[in-house]
């Protein structure tokens, strides 16, 4: 009996402890655990692609910062009329601190960097030949998204000092776990800045100048002519606007030749015009554009005559504009999987031509020249020296990227106001949403929240 | 069905008894009381010799010369084995619910009621036995105090809820721990259709011999991490020692919805929305669309005549109220339902055993709605040596249940109360149902009926869950000596489930696709699991009783996923995938946890009056972060029984009094599977290359949520055990609670699930048992029973969950109704009013009215959860007849009716035919009424609000059974030892407020921890009414 009893008992606890440990280690199937996630070149590359994803999201480069920028810059030329309090509130300039979009566009953003903060961590594993395209792309993608959170997040670089004033925080490295140190404070808008050029110079040094519809050299440039126009660099703006222009066949862009066909409305391709737009297909994607802009969708906001009546007669940008049911909207986003536009080869022209305007140079072309190349496919009589005033580029501008999410952030450099908000309005710049204020209490609200 | 009862007859009949030499037994029979049994049955064990008593208690019997014992039974009480001494025997039967000496079981082992210090309610064969429903839950509702038993809706085989001593958890499960012969349960919802299903349904509760539900934390921390939300013990029937039964049972009958409600009819429908169109019309006048009211009346007037003439199909009907359809009728079959029992069991003292099979075959009150069930179980115990004991309890069920869509579905029946009354079933230009055609297109109609008429999904659609479903354990006992012994237990659950589905050509309008669309799914569980325990039990020094229990646990539970759609069929006749023109999706998944315990309980007691218990174990989860593998869970009880104290020894009226109290903390690990980890998920495709991303950020410190519970109560048993009385209060303080608590966006991450939480149950209960009346004829026995349980959140880190009504909010009871507070109608123009509720400067809330939603704010305006539970049972005998009526009821508790913006909406909110109670909606001013003006799709009062709060509190006739066993001298005559008839009535009668189908509601796509007590186009609960005959041989 005894002799039974010690076998069954040893019996028991060999079986307990052999099963210990191990058992209580099951793995799930569907998603895999990050501790294996970055293991091979592979997968570094297919996160690199979720980044993308992330990035694509309608809160995010599906089109949500770009819409809320024309609707904060409306001043009348815009009818906004849908049931989405949020825009609602964006477009009253009331913006309440726990407007979900306001709050989705930040944590859209974030989890952006966050993905390719991961992958920049995973580069050793990369191959070879592909590790500089790879940290290429992901800088160029962290630098993109803190460009547009700090636009809408922070004051104008020119409203005040840039160098004290709070931009948005700087997330350089993956988050593996939530700690004190996650509890991150607002960097200066001019270190945001600094931290977006420095990517921005690294991406453009390691990017191919092909790289499909992923970032590519002529992408960084681009941006980077962007982020310097922004901040009034104008030297920087022209020559970083100009690199754009150079490299553009060597990677395969080109302005369409008619205006319309840069906003195709059934395909869901790049055209030529397109440095870089967000991939928008029947499985993957979002394009928010459609859903606000276009009355095939929602069709929440209508074109009003303050807008076209700033169109000479002959524009050939007014042929976008259509008719549906007594109101008029915008033609550039009416295909659903139209992939979603966010730097076209059209704009380098117009930030080259102000840069050197504003510079009093001629970096690659004169302003004229470069204003008449958008003037001329938009069927316009090319302007002679005398009209090349600034006042005329801006206007350009304005007419050429209307409704492409330039309004607002060209608003503020240019000083201009948006009905009774000057340039420097509190209320056009976005609270840092409460839920981040809660959940982090070193961020500091905007003045005007 | 007659056959097999001849058959039984004739093995009964030409059984020949052969007995060599025979001793006579005599004696007498009484109850607790001493008062004579009449018809008490006297048996041998092994042996057809019986005898029943006569008036006066006394009885003969003739026995073999080598019998040793009788058994003795009587209805409602104990049986008895009672040892042949040569000498007359008096024998006196005790009262068996009430009875401290019975035997409960308690995890890994079993107790005397008597030695239990926590709280544990027992629920037994005779109370659950042919309960006409399809699972053991409803039988359980108002028999055991502290257990709220509320089923979703009237839909078969789906959700059924039970809160033991309240709700214990915001997200995580809040369902309580089942354990059937030792082994853990599989419960989880399997469903894909929106609505729950119920994986109790494949239990047969005839197999079912002791329910014991363990309440407090004491009593449940054995099982630790698991035993949060209470635990329910199923202990299934086993055969005695010395008998050899046949049981048949058949009950068949009939069940109705328990409630209707009232729908305009046609003429009220017409006039209603011409007169809605009136209001609409003054609307658009006021706001300057039309130059006069006269010419806005007009154009309403031809809008509403164009409508109307298209829900009349097409023709002017409408105008005549010609056509008057009651179509919540349709929604609603005839629905019989019947159950075949058969069971063998007995043995020897070596071996015992039970076999069972079950038809059960229900047809559901609501179109399509069907379950059937085919059950088989083995159980049997053998004694191999004298030191070893080895068992087996097999169970076999198959379930088919023929579902219909969630309540949210248009193509749920009961949806179909929106249809207009004046829209013909069949429409007469095709001569098929309304819908299914439309002669312009070929195709079913898109616009007509007002909404996708649900018959069509009756004609044409198919939704069957079939489930295989195997539960076992095999266990082998070791005695070392007569003290000590080891057990061990291996069991299995596995459960194999199908879902397949088919919409046909005639759904088109509510699925969206042509030419059919289907689905087949599958789902795999298999949990397996291991108990081994060492026992020791002994008494020192004659007061020193200890009973000590030492083992471990493992358990393994493995989900596969599997399933496929597809689309465009060639026709209804082929409803396979196989034949799909366009297979549309293919997926396939699984899940696993596992759990590792070491467990212990140490019993002591002195003098047989003072008791102590200590339980600890140690649970591992692979659930649980990595910093916490490994919870160890506490508990504490000690009950005094006072009146083995010598000073109550002269207070007769005291028979038993104990004074009890425990406190432990155990824990909630029904959390997601893989919760703690960091996790990266492929669903991050761009521009049709594929990705991955990070999704989950690891919580190496997430555990269990913990509930720290106390209890103290006394028993007590007065008047020679004809009343007992046990009342209990508890506090259940649960903190860590799981929640996606708010983390910096700046992460990259928004939540991240942490133990944040708190909350609050505290409650008392009150159990009552009483003879009120035994005689030689007559006996009359009451159970009352009494719960009140208080739910509070204390700390949600600030965050309001809840996307609907529902919210879980700090202060506030789990599930607490806020929205907006609706005033009534504006007395000077109709407009629906509502409070402005918004807090003042001094604190105080404006109480002033508005008619924009927008300037009002949400309050609480309602609490789903009920202040109190009860139920009321009386059991009655009068020589051969039985009577027993259960009545149950809960209090105090609010409605919320999801389905009002739509159906009592005063017309305001589309074509939805609309309750009567609508009529009386505001019509000139001065008019006072709830109801706004009805303003065609003028949402004049439909956005949510207290509008549609109704109270909630019910009282039902629960159960009423009358029974007739057939006397002694023809059982005697027809050598068979029982035959009973019966008629029994479930949800015969409900006393309610509520104006909805039934106030037992909760919508069952949306049903969750937060989201209670709403109505939305839910099935009313079943009214049964069957006839039965139990017949034992």
């Amino acid at each position: 009996m005894k002799n039974i009893f010690f076998k069954i008992l040893i019996g028991v606890g060999i079986v307990t402890v052999i099963s210990c440990n191990k058992s209580l280690d099951t793995k799930p199937t569907q998603s895999i655990d990050q501790t294996v996630a970055l293991n091979t070149s592979s997968d570094v590359l297919v996160a690199l692609t979720g980044a993308y994803a992330d990035l694509g999201t309608a809160t995010f480069y599906g089109g949500y910062p770009f819409i809320a920028s024309e609707l904060l810059a409306n001043s009348g030329e815009l009818n906004w009329s849908g049931t989405f309090q949020q825009f609602t509130q964006i477009n009253n300039k009331t913006i309440p601190v726990d407007n979900s979009f306001v709050a989705n566009t930040w944590l859209s953003g974030y989890t952006t960097i966050n993905d390719v903060n991961n992958v920049l961590s995973a580069l050793a594993v990369v191959e070879p030949g592909k590790v500089d395209r790879v940290e290429g792309e992901a800088k160029f993608i962290r630098a993109t998204v803190l460009f547009d959170l700090v636009r809408l997040y922070a004051k104008s670089w020119n409203d005040g000092d840039p160098a004290s004033n709070d931009g948005v925080p700087i997330v350089l490295t993956p988050t593996l776990s939530i700690t004190a140190d996650n509890q991150v404070t607002r960097s200066k808008v001019a270190d945001v800045y600094a931290q977006i050029l420095k990517d921005l110079t690294d991406a453009e040094a390691k990017l191919p100048v092909k790289n499909g519809f992923f970032a590519s050299k002529v992408t960084a440039a681009s941006l980077a002519a962007r982020v310097y126009l922004q901040k009034a660099d104008y030297a920087n703006a022209a020559n970083a606007a100009n690199r754009a222009i150079s490299m553009a066949p060597a990677g395969g862009f080109s302005l369409k030749t008619a205006y319309a066909d840069a906003f195709p409305n059934n395909v869901s391709a790049n055209t030529t015009e397109d440095i870089f737009a967000m991939q928008v297909t029947p499985s993957s994607g979002n394009n928010s554009f459609q859903t606000f802009f276009s009355a095939n969708s929602r069709g929440d906001i209508q074109i009003n005559n303050a807008h076209t009546a700033l169109y000479e007669s002959g524009d050939a940008r007014l042929g976008l504009f259509y008719n549906s049911g007594g109101s008029r909207y915008t033609g550039k986003f009416d295909y659903l999987y139209g992939n979603v536009h966010i730097i076209r080869l059209a704009e380098m022209y117009l930030v080259r031509a102000e840069a050197n305007f504003r510079a009093g140079t001629s970096v690659g072309d004169s302003p004229m020249n470069d204003v008449n190349v958008i003037r001329t496919r938009a069927k316009l009589p090319p302007l002679t020296i005398a009209q090349v005033i600034l006042a005329a580029i801006l206007k350009e501008r304005k007419l050429e990227l209307a409704f492409e999410g330039a309004a607002l952030h060209d608003i503020k450099r240019t000083q201009g106001a948006v009905a009774a908000f000057p340039w420097n309005s509190p209320k056009l710049v976005y609270p840092i949403p409460a839920r981040e204020i809660r959940a982090n209490p070193n961020l500091t609200q905007n003045a005007g929240y | 069905m007659r056959k097999i009862l001849i058959l039984f007859l004739c093995i009964c009949i030409t059984y020949i008894q052969v007995n060599a030499q025979e001793q006579t037994v005599t004696g007498k029979v009484t109850d607790a009381t001493g008062a004579p049994l009449n018809g008490a049955v006297i048996k041998i064990a092994a042996s057809k010799a019986t005898a029943l008593t006569t008036n006066d208690g006394s009885f003969s019997l003739k026995v073999p010369a080598a019998s040793r014992y009788l058994i003795v039974s009587f209805v409602g009480l104990e049986e008895m084995t009672v040892a042949i001494t040569g000498k007359p025997l008096v024998i006196a039967l005790k009262n068996s619910s009430n009875d401290l000496n019975e035997v409960v079981v308690v995890g890994y082992g079993t107790k005397l009621k008597k030695d239990v210090t926590g709280s544990v309610v027992s629920v037994g064969a005779k109370e659950i036995g042919n309960t006409p429903a399809t699972s053991f839950e409803s039988a359980i509702q108002g028999r055991a105090a502290g257990v709220a038993v509320s089923q979703q809706n009237g839909k078969l085989g789906q959700g059924i809820n039970i809160k033991i001593r309240g709700t214990s958890s915001v997200t995580a499960g809040n369902e309580p721990l089942y354990v059937v012969d030792g082994i853990p349960l599989t419960t989880d919802n399997l469903s894909s259709n929106g609505a729950a299903s119920n994986a109790l349904a494949d239990i047969n509760m005839n197999d079912i011999e002791n329910i014991q539900i363990l309440k407090d934390a004491s009593s449940t921390a054995i099982y630790g991490a698991s035993a949060s939300n209470g635990v329910v013990l199923i202990t299934t029937k086993k055969g005695r020692a010395g008998t050899s039964k046949i049981d048949f049972n058949y009950f068949t009958g009939l069940q109705k919805p328990t409630g209707m409600r009232e729908f305009m009819n046609a003429q009220q429908y017409v006039d209603y929305f011409k007169q809605a169109g009136a209001g609409a019309a003054n609307q658009d006048f006021l706001a300057g669309f039309y130059p006069s009211l006269a010419s806005a009346l007009a154009a309403y007037d031809t809008r509403i005549a164009t409508r109307l003439t298209r829900y009349s199909a097409g023709n002017t009907d409408w105008q005549t109220a010609k056509v008057n359809t009651d179509w919540q009728e349709q929604s609603f079959q005839r629905a019989p339902l019947s159950q075949y029992d058969l069971n063998f069991s007995g043995g020897t003292e070596k071996t015992k055993f039970y076999i069972s099979g079950q038809y059960l075959d229900q047809t559901g009150i609501i179109v399509r709605n069907r379950f059937k069930r085919y059950s088989a179980r083995f159980n049997v115990d053998h004694q191999m040596k004298d030191w070893l004991t080895i068992g087996i309890n097999l169970s076999f069920a198959k379930t088919n249940n023929f579902r219909v869509s969630n309540d949210n579905a248009f193509s749920t029946p009961l949806q179909i109360v929106a249809l207009s009354p004046i829209t013909p079933l069949i429409d007469p230009r095709t001569n098929l149902a309304s819908g299914a055609l439309d002669l312009a297109t070929g195709n079913p109609n898109t616009n007509y009926p007002v909404y996708y008429n649900p018959l069509l999904s009756v004609l044409d659609a198919s939704y069957t869950t079939s489930v295989n479903r195997t539960f076992g354990t095999t266990y082998g006992k070791v005695t070392f000596s007569k003290d000590l012994y080891f057990r061990t237990e291996f069991g299995i659950d596995q459960l194999n489930q199908v879902e397949e589905s088919y919409s046909g050509k005639l759904t088109a309008r509510n699925s969206g696709v042509p030419n059919g669309s289907g689905a087949y799914r599958t789902t795999q569980v298999l949990n397996l699991t291991t108990n081994n325990y060492f026992n020791y039990k002994k008494t020192f020094a004659v007061k020193h009783d200890v009973d000590v229990l030492l083992g471990t646990s493992y358990t393994s539970r493995q989900f596969d996923f599997s399933s496929a759609t597809g689309e465009q069929f060639p026709s209804d006749s082929y409803q396979k995938l196989v034949n799909a023109a366009s297979k549309t999706g293919a997926s396939s998944s699984s899940t696993s946890s596992t759990l590792l315990s070491y467990f212990s309980r140490i019993g002591y007691k002195y003098n047989d009056r003072y008791l102590l218990n200590l339980t600890g174990r140690i649970d591992g989860s692979s659930r649980f972060g990595s910093n916490h593998k490994y919870g160890t869970f506490f508990g504490v009880s000690a009950a005094w029984i006072v009146t083995d104290e010598a000073f109550l020894n002269n207070v007769k009226w005291l028979k038993t009094l104990k004074i009890k109290a425990g406190y432990a903390g155990t824990g909630n690990d029904r959390i997601g599977d893989f919760s703690a980890r960091g996790l990266y998920s492929g669903n991050a495709a761009y521009g049709l290359q594929a990705g991955q991303h990070p999704t989950q950020l690891a919580n190496p410190n997430l555990k269990w949520e913990i509930t720290y519970g106390s209890d103290i109560g006394i028993e007590a048993a007065l008047f020679n055990n004809r009343v007992t009385i046990e009342v209990d209060y508890y506090e259940k303080n649960t903190s860590d609670l799981l929640l996606n608590k708010e983390i910096p966006g700046t992460s990259g991450f928004s939540i991240q699930t942490q133990n944040v939480g708190k909350l609050k149950n505290s409650g008392i209960e009150v159990s009552l048992n009483t003879v009120n009346v035994r005689n030689k004829n007559f006996s009359w026995t009451s159970n009352f029973n009494f719960s009140a349980n208080k739910n509070r959140i204390t700390f949600l880190n600030g965050q309001v969950l809840g996307g609907g009504v529902n919210k879980a909010k700090e202060g506030e009871p789990l599930g607490v109704f806020y929205a907006r507070e609706f005033a009534g109608a504006d007395p000077a123009n109709g407009n629906a009013l509502y409070y402005k509720n918004s807090p003042k400067a001094d604190g105080s809330l404006d109480r002033t009215t508005t008619n924009d939603y927008n300037a009002a704010t949400d309050v609480k305006i309602g609490d789903p959860n009920p202040k109190f539970i009860y139920g009321f049972g009386n059991t009655m005998s009068y020589k051969g007849l039985d009577l027993d009526i259960l009545l149950q009821g809960v209090a105090g508790n609010d409605i919320y009716n999801g389905g009002g913006q739509y159906m009592s909406a005063s017309g305001s909110n589309g074509y939805d035919n609309q309750t009567t109670d609508q009529l009386a909606a505001w019509k000139k001013p001065g008019d006072i009424t709830n109801v706004p003006e009805a303003r065609l799709f003028y949402s004049n009062g439909t956005d949510p609000s207290s509008r549609f709060i109704s109270k909630g509190s019910y009282l039902r006739v629960k159960a009423v059974t009358l029974g007739y066993n057939l006397s002694s001298a023809i059982l005697r005559k027809l050598k068979i030892e029982r035959f009973r008839v019966y008629v029994r009535a479930q949800n015969l009668f409900t006393i309610t407020k509520y104006k909805g189908w039934d106030p037992e509601v909760n919508a069952d796509y949306q049903a969750s921890n937060i989201n209670q007590g709403v109505d939305f186009y839910s099935a009313p609960q079943l009214k049964t009414i069957v006839f039965g005959i139990n017949i034992g041989l």
